[in-house]
């Protein structure tokens, strides 16, 4: 599976659009006033939230503009707003110019990544960060 | 290079990619100049099967992804719990070949 233009924008565009209709289901949910429903695996399995748990809450509260709120309930979900917010445009604009600036951005963040002086931190934020969320007890 | 080290290196390397892709790596091996032989036996692949089991335990934090090598990938899986947690069910079926894929790639680095 090597990765193209073509692949990597459809990937995001879909993962973009399924995260907004994720959105929007919650946010109708907490409107009504019914119990959202719970995907996470492991939080299903093991009763513990995941990293990554409480992300939707957190953009949720990000959107209503409590970004203290956001904050607390998970730092992650501010990650996930802010690309969920410019990939699409990004994509779109790519499209239309007919360049590849941003799959350009993608294969030089992932070898960034890649590069233990950057993994490691970053790993470690995200362990404090799950670390911190078992504590919350999101 | 010598069509004994080819089949040997195909007999003990063949679980790691398709079986599509064999013939043609046989192929190419042939061709091949014999003094690539030693940095040949010195590529590291990925083994689809610790893969799956890693997939099956931490496929919800992307650990899958990560190991082989498509961070970004992986990083998509960490943030969103796993794509929601169905993304993480269909990578326990696709990440076999996905291992398969990127050993091949490397491999087709090693060729070129």
């Amino acid at each position: 599976m090597t990765l193209n233009r073509g692949r990597l924008y459809t990937i995001l565009f879909i993962a973009c659009f399924a995260g907004y209709i994720w959105l929007y289901l919650n946010i109708s949910e907490t409107l009504t006033g019914q119990q959202s429903f719970n995907v996470c695996l492991i939080k299903q399995v093991t009763n513990i939230p995941c990293p990554s748990c409480g992300s939707t809450r957190s953009i949720i509260s990000l959107s209503k503009g409590q970004l203290m709120e956001a904050f607390s309930i998970n730092p992650l979900g501010i990650v996930v707003a802010i690309i969920m917010l410019f990939t699409p445009i990004w994509v779109i604009i790519d499209l239309l110019f007919k360049r590849k600036t941003l799959l350009n951005f993608y294969q030089q963040l992932e070898s960034l990544l890649q590069q233990r002086k950057y993994a490691i931190p970053l790993g470690l934020l995200v362990i404090l960060n799950w670390v911190w969320n078992i504590v919350k007890g999101l | 290079m010598e069509a004994s080290k080819v089949d040997m290196f195909i007999m003990s390397n063949g679980k790691f990619f398709e079986g599509h892709h064999i013939n043609a790596i046989r192929e190419k091996l042939l061709i091949v100049d014999e003094e690539k032989w030693p940095m040949l036996s010195t590529l590291q692949f990925k083994e689809p099967t610790t893969i799956l089991i890693v997939s099956l335990l931490a496929g919800t934090l992307g650990i899958d992804r990560f190991m082989i090598g498509q961070t970004g990938l992986g990083v998509g899986k960490l943030l969103t719990c796993g794509g929601l947690g169905i993304w993480a069910i269909v990578d326990w079926f696709m990440i076999q070949q996905a291992t398969r894929e990127v050993n091949m790639e490397k491999m087709q680095q090693f060729l070129h």
